[in-house]
């Protein structure tokens, strides 16, 4: 590239490329897909009706050499299968990974370097596979070399979509290139079609990445490499569609399930009513209550959107347990607290509802969450104007939105765990430095694309005028969003600058400090 | 219960400093004017009225919570001084004149400000902790007080979308006794005692039209009367954060005016 990534473009350049880009990006055609090696596991029979159905969710995008097709640190909600042409994948130096000037990870996920690094020596460069090759899968921190270069046939992007992670390199076409986009309904359709692309890229996160998840999980963080070889050769990687019953309370305990990806609700049947206990997310994991007693599941668990578990059959649980015996005490302290939740909801019925709403509301995503107190907020607005003052004379929200009992969500950024606003920011003005909360947007960098505005499930993020005039003539637009007050040594101005003190920030992930909150 | 609610402090803490506070003036004013005559002009009952005075100086320089919360952190730890050190600054008022009626005008001007600022204070308090709960406990809805006019314009035209090409009688109902009440904002001071006031009275029509329309417009009827409800609640929304804007206006130009001769007040004692 002969750029310097370290100087910034013009917002007028940025908003060429991204047109430029936009133009490039055209419906895929029947005939050429049908072509392709990427739809061969497909059965014969059902190979058009399937082309048929995912091709809405497929784009060829073409690239000219020197384009970043996927940034290191951004999110993606798409895969790319390499049509024709070159890219180079581009690794940050691994050392400390300190000269990065922006990570763009989620809180919830370490830097690639900070984890326990599996032993992946072996699995550099293109393996003997049917020509495809996982991006996601490769051992970041393992690879001797920091160019790698993949070519036709060849699928990227995957894991990123799947689970939501952030992408761990970024790709730069190397010549002119041809890529399929294929948005996450196509992968997962594809998946579902496809046993063979299901069970390949199964294969690829087995071996590339489910070390590196099982490491980042406590429970798996002291495990031998031996002994985890053999959990990830045990493993059963289970996909679940929205409000599918992964177990039902009350049937056999024969596994240990931990999420890979989505959320799933803990429930206890009373009477006629399901009541929600909890909800269990990336990195949870659940089955420890009924396999250390030897009971039945004490709770049913259900997908509430597209869920990725991984499932450890009861003996090698029981085996991790014998062989580290420590762990039992997490175990027991894990099941205790979610046993002592389970008989709370069933003694105050009233409890679960906090979770049920959260869960329906989408508030599970929140991980700085502004909540208002109806039952002592004035309305006399000083948040908003903290708010405002602290951003040059502009709020970064709304005071009104859902109302639950006595409690007010304004319409402001709940800085979610997985960030769907990241997702498609073509110029990577939105970002999240690894180990915070704040979702930012650095409006130089901001062409007013509104794709995080729309990407947004709750309206968060407004796109706001500028004095500046774009070439059209139409004045220039920008995202705006709540950052927290980034920065801002005091806090949150919203929360400071509430006289009453009934503007608080909760984290969804913590149930208990939301439950005491809301009570 | 929810006066109950309203009187009860936020921070018991700072009650109950404020209220030693308070208490060791009074014991003080006690004891010393037992053991010589009280003055205002030297001794404790000077150093009262300087004390009340530099309190009064603090008390106006509430807006300075803002943008940072300077000097006490946040803006609610800002409030509650001004709260409490009003109150005690008030008592000090108080023994600064012995406990006693003023002389002259100026002490009749300010110990009547004084009291009339401390007064309203407590009193605007009160009216910050009893009506947003009412609001919560009471009302559906939740507006932006500002929106307010807009919201009522919407629900106009929602609810003449509604009637449109309906039956004679509905049509007549709705221009003659809905839409004069929908049209704009009617705030009312009954919803200051009860934000639900009149609801039962106001509905009652609405339940005897949907008796004598035909089976099919029952349930536009219906649609009109949730509209009609979520009218009223916009209307006990605008009564009572209107009322929660506006209360400064006898509390914080008196407090102005009781700077003014406070300054009279010292500059004379130290000229004369």
């Amino acid at each position: 590239m002969s750029e310097n990534p370290s100087v910034p473009l013009p917002r007028t350049e940025l908003q060429r490329r991204y047109e430029r880009r936009m133009q490039l990006l055209v419906p895929a055609g029947l005939e050429m897909l049908r072509g392709l090696k990427l739809f061969a596991g497909i059965p014969e029979k059902a190979r058009d009706k399937v082309i048929e159905k995912v091709r809405k969710y497929i784009h060829v995008a073409s690239f000219v050499p020197g384009d970043v097709v996927m940034r290191e640190g951004d999110y993606s909600d798409s895969a790319y299968y390499i049509v024709s042409g070159e890219v180079e994948v581009v690794l940050s130096p691994v050392p400390g990974r300190k000269e990065r000037p922006q990570v763009r990870g989620g809180a919830h996920a370490p830097p690639a370097g900070a984890a326990p690094g599996p032993q992946l020596t072996g699995m550099i460069g293109r393996p003997e596979t049917n020509g495809t090759i996982m991006l996601s899968g490769f051992p970041v921190d393992a690879l001797p070399s920091r160019r790698i270069l993949m070519g036709a046939d060849e699928v990227f992007g995957e894991l990123s979509a799947l689970s939501r992670y952030p992408i761990s390199a970024t790709v730069v076409a190397q010549e002119p290139l041809s890529l399929l986009q294929l948005r996450l309904p196509a992968l997962r359709m594809l998946m579902a079609a496809s046993k063979e692309f299901k069970a390949f890229l199964d294969q690829r996160y087995r071996e590339r990445t489910l070390a590196r998840h099982l490491r980042n999980v406590s429970l798996f963080a002291t495990v031998d490499e031996p002994f985890l070889e053999r959990v990830k050769a045990q493993a059963e990687l289970l996909s679940f569609e929205p409000g599918q019953l992964i177990v039902s309370e009350g049937t056999p305990a024969d596994a240990f399930f931990l999420v890979r990806g989505g959320y799933v609700k803990v429930s206890v049947r009373t009477g006629s009513s399901e009541l929600a206990v909890t909800y269990l997310r990336k990195g949870d994991y659940a089955g420890e209550a009924a396999l250390l007693l030897d009971e039945p599941w004490p709770f049913s668990l259900q997908a509430l959107e597209h869920v990725e578990l991984v499932k450890l059959p009861r003996d090698t649980f029981r085996e991790l347990l014998a062989a580290y015996p420590e762990l039992q005490e997490i175990l027991w302290t894990e099941s205790i607290a979610r046993l002592k939740a389970r008989g709370s909801v069933l003694r105050q019925p009233v409890s679960s509802e906090y979770v049920q709403m959260a869960m329906d509301t989408g508030l599970i995503h929140g991980e700085s969450v502004l909540l208002i107190d109806l039952h002592t907020c004035t309305r006399c607005d000083e948040c908003v104007r903290g708010c405002a003052s602290a951003h040059g004379g502009e709020p970064r929200f709304i005071r009104e939105g859902l109302k639950y009992r006595n409690w007010l969500v304004p319409t402001a950024c709940y800085q979610c765990t997985d960030p769907v606003c990241m997702v498609d920011c073509p110029t990577g003005a939105i970002t999240r430095q690894v180990g915070t909360l704040e979702v930012t947007i650095d409006e130089p960098t901001c062409i007013g694309c509104t794709n995080c505005a729309k990407r947004c499930p709750w309206n968060n993020i407004v796109m706001v005028e500028r004095d500046e005039k774009r070439a059209d003539g139409k004045p220039v637009e920008v995202a705006s969003k709540c950052d927290l007050c980034l920065g801002r040594k005091e806090g949150p101005a919203c929360v400071q600058m509430c006289p009453q003190g009934s503007a608080v920030r909760v984290s969804f992930k913590d149930l208990d400090r939301v439950r005491a909150t809301l009570e | 219960m929810r006066l109950g609610r309203a009187l009860r402090p936020k921070e018991p803490r700072h009650f109950l400093v404020a209220t030693a506070a308070g208490a060791l003036v009074v014991l003080t004013f006690v004891v010393a004017s037992w053991l010589r005559p009280w003055s205002p002009k030297r001794g404790l009952g000077l150093f009262f009225g300087i004390a009340a005075a530099l309190a009064f100086v603090l008390e106006m320089a509430y807006p300075l919570r803002r943008p940072k919360g300077r000097f006490f952190g946040t803006a609610k730890a800002w409030l509650q001084i001004h709260v409490y050190v009003g109150s005690v600054a008030f008592v000090g008022v108080l023994a600064h004149a012995g406990f006693r009626w003023p002389g002259g005008a100026m002490g009749w001007g300010l110990l009547l400000l004084s009291a009339w600022v401390c007064g309203s204070g407590l009193v605007g308090v009160l009216l910050q902790k009893w009506l947003p709960a009412a609001l919560a406990e009471g009302l559906r809805v939740e507006a932006l007080y500002e929106r307010i006019p807009s919201l009522v314009d919407g629900l106009t035209r929602e609810a003449d979308a509604l009637m449109a090409d309906t039956s004679e009688a509905l049509e007549r109902f709705y221009a003659d006794e809905v839409r004069p009440r929908l049209s704009r904002p009617t705030p009312s001071w009954t919803y200051l005692l009860d934000v639900r006031a009149d609801r039962e009275r106001s509905l009652g029509p609405f339940e005897r039209m949907a008796r004598f329309v035909e089976p099919e417009e029952q349930a536009r009827v219906a649609d009109l009367m949730s509209l009609f409800t979520e009218k009223l609640e916009l209307d006990a929304h605008y009564t009572v954060q209107g009322l929660l804007r506006r209360w400064l206006i006898v509390h914080v130009p008196p407090a102005g005016l009781l700077m003014a001769l406070l300054v009279v007040h010292v500059v004379t004692w130290m000229r004369y």
